[in-house]
């Protein structure tokens, strides 16, 4: 049982769902009117983006890289649906022009940071920087209104199965998805190889390169399809849209068990870790915190978050160094 | 002789090269009012630029800073608006940087936690502080007295007094750096830390002082964006992080640790200040400086990395 026990608490995500599971049992205890439609609505709504972001940013982190030009990349492609759109193109068109708009994007970062082996926040830094240069020039100031989203997008947004809008729907479909195949799939294990010993990686025969090279465009091919979720959680897009959300889902994935070292996480975790921080969001107001503090209070779980997970890695490690020594 | 390039003494060229472009674009540029613009303007970024580039060189990073800016300026405006002598206000304005700092490189040596972690984790605690110290006031300083220092000239020059300010920290940083024992070991550290622990440099103490000290100049650059502003917004600062850290970049240190050097970041600092008021002043939109940012950015890793490789290409074609 005790073994049994050990091998559970093991689990990356268990310390997280139980954290999310004690944070909603708190709010629901203390303030019950938060027990309702509107409230997991709420959640759910406010969670979507950063979770959907948190995939691509996933397959990165575990190879011990980092994306920053994610904000940038579904800002411009949310805006770019609305104008599209606007403009009379069909959905097809619009979103074959999405598709072109991550592929640029993520081709662009993958082949700098996999082949001319930059340093990933270096340049993806600068490309988050020209992605929303360009982007600023071509919107040149002109926002994205409700009439202009496109039905089906909109109505993701709006409307709900029960209490599960059907844009987070999406969004657990994506995680399961990714993560079954970042479980089961050979270049996708391979990420985590990458990311936990590169020359081990190299020397056992990976194309590092090459797969450096997927997760990127991966990630940039997601950030672009992140628009859709983007535009139909707020029905509106413009300039500003997505500035600044790299670091929050960069927080998501790290709460959640993606250690910035690399080589361990699942989207799984990444999507609990996006949950409970939105969790605590709205607990801090459901409990009659002020919503000043919510911002500090999410830096500080943070802070705890990796610390914990610290102290854990530390705890078990001696064990599974011995036992590669023998 | 042969002077091999590099990184650095580009930026210095291009620092040379957008001066006299940029004058010759555009009449405003070379006026005495616009010098002392650009120089207020990059006055935060550099401030802060030279601890970062320390911490860079040593391996590790450092993203709270702009929230640390933004909540000395919001502890200053705390204290001030009630009562508290704006003298006394700027101290613990000051104390409450260093005090930021000492977390973030407590949390890294003692915890033995990630730097790009943790301090995203007291971006978001920081910068939350200022909303829970100021809500969302603004806090003016208009009727303080001397703030009028930050966006006065130094009398009959065109320098405004932030200049004596970035002059003997940017001295002093850079001395330091490269002259001194102190120096030397923050290379140390950035190359290879266990060597650098073998060979008795203390790196732990080293790490918290170097974050420590990156706290306390983010809190002399919230004491002159404060000055300057003559005010305190929970805000105040937001986003300079990525700035600063950008133009440490674009001035030659390498974000792996070990290489860079003080004059290289100076001279960045600047071309980026120049190349933003030439823009403005030739009224091209601020996106254009976004792009050209990252472009330069871009270009500051992109082109070493292919000198590099065609070097050790003609290397090998040549036995």
């Amino acid at each position: 049982m005790s073994k049994f026990l050990s091998k559970f608490f093991a689990i990356r995500e268990i310390p997280v769902a139980i954290a999310l599971v004690i944070v909603l049992g708190v709010t629901a205890f203390a303030n019950p009117a938060i027990v309702s439609r509107s409230g997991a609505l709420d959640i759910f709504l406010g969670v979507s983006v950063v979770a959907f972001l948190a995939v691509g940013q996933t397959l990165v982190i575990a190879m011990k890289h980092v994306d920053l030009s994610v904000g940038s990349t579904i800002g411009f492609s949310a805006w770019l649906i609305g104008k599209s759109t606007a403009d009379g193109h069909s959905l097809i068109y619009t979103m074959m022009m999405v598709l072109f708009l991550g592929l640029v994007v993520g081709a662009l970062n993958g082949y700098l940071v996999a082949y001319l082996e930059l340093p990933s926040l270096v340049v993806t830094l600068a490309t988050m920087y020209i992605v929303r240069g360009v982007f600023s020039q071509i919107s040149s100031g002109r926002t994205i209104i409700a009439s202009e989203v496109p039905k089906p997008i909109s109505f993701i947004g709006l409307n709900s199965f029960y209490v599960v809008p059907y844009m987070f729907i999406v969004v657990v479909v994506l995680v399961f998805a990714v993560g079954n195949i970042m479980h089961r799939l050979r270049p996708a294990r391979d990420l985590y190889a990458i990311g936990s010993n590169l020359p081990a990686a190299n020397l056992a025969g990976i194309p590092v390169a090459k797969r450096v090279f997927s997760a990127f465009l991966a990630n940039g091919l997601l950030a672009s399809f992140g628009g859709i979720i983007l535009l139909s959680r707020f029905n509106a897009a413009d300039t500003n849209s997505g500035t600044g959300l790299e670091l929050n889902v960069i927080a998501a994935c790290v709460v959640g068990g993606v250690a910035i070292a690399g080589g361990v996480g699942t989207v799984y975790g990444a999507l609990i870790g996006a949950v409970l921080l939105q969790s605590i969001t709205m607990a801090l107001g459901a409990l009659g915190v002020g919503q000043f503090w919510q911002l500090a209070v999410n830096g500080l779980l943070l802070i705890l978050a990796i610390s914990l997970d610290r102290y854990l890695t530390l705890r078990v490690k001696p064990s599974t160094i011995m036992r590669v020594k023998n | 002789m042969r002077i091999k390039f590099t990184w650095d003494k580009g930026v210095v060229l291009l620092l040379i090269v957008s001066t006299i472009v940029g004058s010759f674009i555009t009449p405003y540029f070379a006026t005495s009012s616009n010098i002392s613009f650009v120089i207020q303007d990059v006055g935060e970024i550099m401030i802060i630029a030279l601890p970062m580039t320390y911490l860079i060189i040593a391996g590790e990073i450092d993203l709270s800073v702009a929230s640390i800016v933004g909540l000395t300026s919001a502890s200053i405006g705390f204290a001030y608006v009630r009562g508290v002598p704006f003298g006394l206000s700027i101290l613990i304005g000051l104390v409450v940087g260093t005090l930021c700092g000492l977390i973030n490189g407590i949390l890294v040596t003692k915890f033995g936690l990630q730097s790009l972690a943790v301090t995203i984790g007291t971006l978001a605690l920081f910068r939350g502080l200022c909303y829970v110290l100021l809500g969302n006031e603004p806090v003016d300083f208009l009727t303080a007295p001397i703030t009028h220092i930050g966006y006065d000239n130094i009398p009959n020059t065109f320098l405004p007094y932030s200049t004596i300010l970035l002059v003997i920290l940017g001295a002093a940083a850079w001395i330091t750096l490269h002259y001194t024992r102190f120096g030397r070991w923050t290379f140390s550290l950035g190359i290879n830390p266990g060597a650098a622990e073998f060979s008795g440099i203390p790196v732990q103490r080293m790490k918290l002082l170097l974050f420590t000290l990156t706290g306390l100049m983010s809190g002399v650059a919230g004491v002159v964006y404060s000055f300057r502003f003559a005010s305190a917004s929970p805000s105040g600062a937001s986003g300079y992080e990525l700035a600063v850290i950008a133009a440490v970049l674009f001035g030659g240190v390498a974000i792996a640790g070990g290489v860079g050097t003080m004059w290289g970041v100076l001279a960045a600092v600047m071309v980026l200040g120049v190349i933003r008021s030439v823009l403005q002043l030739s009224n091209v939109s601020s996106n254009a400086l976004l792009i050209v940012s990252g472009s330069l950015l871009l270009i500051s890793v992109v082109l070493p990395r292919a000198i590099e490789v065609s070097r050790s290409r003609r290397k090998t074609s040549t036995p």
